[in-house]
């Protein structure tokens, strides 16, 4: 059991990664962003690339693909999603999996669609009282919470974490004090896609590298957010704990309805709390 | 901690009309407000008069018609920009960013007018020095007249030319509506130039140097003299 606990923190500090970027988009601007599937796999395929370069220097090449992701993100947001603010939820819906889809199939065209595997990077266990554990999915679990310190610290005292909290409440309210809404939505559009490339490089070596590992890892993360409360940077912490727990539990007794059970739990929160959009 | 102004044409509405979908809310509103007036719009629910200050203050734009603030024509300036160039707008909902503290909500407002802090809270607790004790707290636990202050308090920081403030008193205790009183005279007392939406008529009646009607989106009637701006049984049959 305590396997599948780890486990399912694992799962669980993969989805937060992903799901910041997707909570702030929705919570601050009201664009549901499928092209977030692209800017986490494509920081994957550059991992793959770079690992290849760097051989044996994990740290660097995946700090690399992170790195590199920021200017697309940036292009992204600039070219596209910036022409969707204000557009109605379809719109943005409709344009954003276009984005996703075309950049599947530019992953496809430039890294082909047969899957890569990576390996565990660190490649140790930590043995507790009998238990042995992987320790790289336990400093996964750590560089979570790190990362979720860092974000609560981010959001309370530096002038920019304040105007993004301030504006997933009241952009007007923003606006109408002269602050440029849309600039501070660039740079936390940047940053969601920055961790979500992060989720992406931390979590190939222990799963699959395909071109459409970003759509099926984005509807639980979608999930995630749903739970957590859009734009609730603490709900989507907890609710990414959560669920990634639920899965792994779910998977250790039914293997089959891991991903389903994640469902099943955003359709009963949305009975008793329905999204206000 | 406000700047007196002279007189002289600050903004200057011509002819707008404003659409929500296919529903034409405003008709060909014009008005006009001079440097230091404080002007009052008053009307029944409906009328108009929130649509017209979030037009004036650039969060909504005019299908027609013009808007000229301090001499230039604000259509296509965002409400970011027009609050750059000292437009202030405090909106009706009386809603402050709760999750943040009062010092951290008046820190946005220093922030963006490119202002010191000390400067900032020295301006906002000016009008009121209670708020100097709510500092800390949370935004979100003000009661609903500390809130409506502490809007107010954010929006004089900068030293903004115009206000636009809708509804201040609504839904509040007579003894708060008398402290948002004070506040309005004492910005009155250093001449700002305001355009306030008030039901509260003796408000009305004790500040405004001008008032506009509105009905069914157009302004009906302006009223310039004092005695009519004192009849307020004949105000109360607009609302």
């Amino acid at each position: 059991m305590i396997h599948t606990i780890v486990y399912g923190f694992t799962i669980g500090a993969i989805l937060y990664f992903i799901a910041i970027g997707l909570s702030l988009t929705f919570g601050m601007m009201r664009v549901i962003n499928f092209a977030h599937t692209l800017t986490y796999t494509l920081g994957v395929y550059m991992l793959v690339s770079l690992g290849a370069l760097f051989k044996g220097y994990f740290v660097i090449a995946a700090m690399i693909a992170v790195v590199v992701v920021i200017p697309i993100s940036y292009l992204i947001e600039r070219c596209i999603i910036r022409r969707l603010y204000g557009e109605s939820l379809d719109h943005t819906f409709i344009a954003t999996f276009a984005i996703a889809l075309i950049g599947v199939d530019t992953i496809k065209w430039i890294w082909g669609v047969l899957p890569y595997p990576l390996s565990d990077p660190i490649g140790e266990y930590l043995t507790i009282g009998g238990l042995t554990l992987p320790i790289y999915r336990i400093v996964i679990v750590m560089i979570a919470i790190l990362l979720f310190i860092g974000l609560e610290f981010f959001f309370r005292k530096s002038i920019v974490g304040k105007i993004v909290v301030a504006a997933l409440e009241d952009r007007d309210g923003v606006g109408c004090l002269g602050i440029d809404v849309d600039h501070y939505f660039s740079i936390v559009f940047m940053m969601g896609s920055a961790l979500a490339a992060l989720g992406g490089v931390l979590y190939a070596p222990i799963s699959s590298v395909h071109p459409y590992m970003g759509l099926s890892i984005l509807l639980l993360c979608f999930a995630v957010v749903i739970v957590g409360g859009m734009g609730n940077l603490r709900g989507t912490f907890v609710s990414a704990l959560a669920l990634g727990m639920i899965m792994a539990v779910t998977a250790r007794y039914w293997s089959q309805g891991a991903e389903t059970m994640v469902f099943i739990v955003m359709a009963i929160v949305l009975i008793f709390r329905p999204i206000d959009i | 901690m406000l700047l007196g102004k002279g007189r002289g044409k600050l903004l200057d509405v011509k002819e707008i009309d404003v659409t929500y979908g296919r529903a034409k809310v405003l008709h060909d509103v014009s008005l006009q407000l001079n440097q230091g007036e404080v002007v009052f719009i008053v009307g029944r629910n409906g009328a108009g008069k929130t649509t017209l200050l979030k037009t004036i203050s650039g969060l909504m734009k005019p299908s027609k018609g013009s808007i000229v603030y301090n001499g230039e024509d604000t259509r296509g300036l965002s409400s970011a920009k027009l609050a750059q160039k000292g437009v202030r707008y405090v909106a009706q909902d009386k809603k402050v960013f709760s999750h943040l503290t009062v010092r951290d909500n008046i820190e946005l407002a220093a922030y963006a007018a490119g202002e010191e802090m000390s400067t900032a809270i020295q301006r906002t607790t000016s009008i009121y020095p209670k708020l100097n004790d709510l500092m800390d707290n949370k935004a979100g636990g003000l009661s609903g007249g500390e809130r409506e202050i502490l809007l107010i308090g954010r929006a004089l920081v900068g030293n903004p030319r115009l206000f636009l403030i809708d509804e201040p008193t609504e839904g509040l205790a007579a003894i708060v509506i008398e402290d948002i009183f004070r506040i309005l005279s004492q910005m009155k007392g250093h001449n700002v130039s305001a355009f306030i939406v008030e039901q509260n008529l003796s408000i009305v009646n004790r500040l405004a140097d001008r008032v506009y009607i509105m009905k069914e989106g157009k302004i009906i009637r302006e009223i310039s003299e004092k005695p009519e701006m004192a009849d307020t049984k004949d105000l109360e049959s607009y609302l």
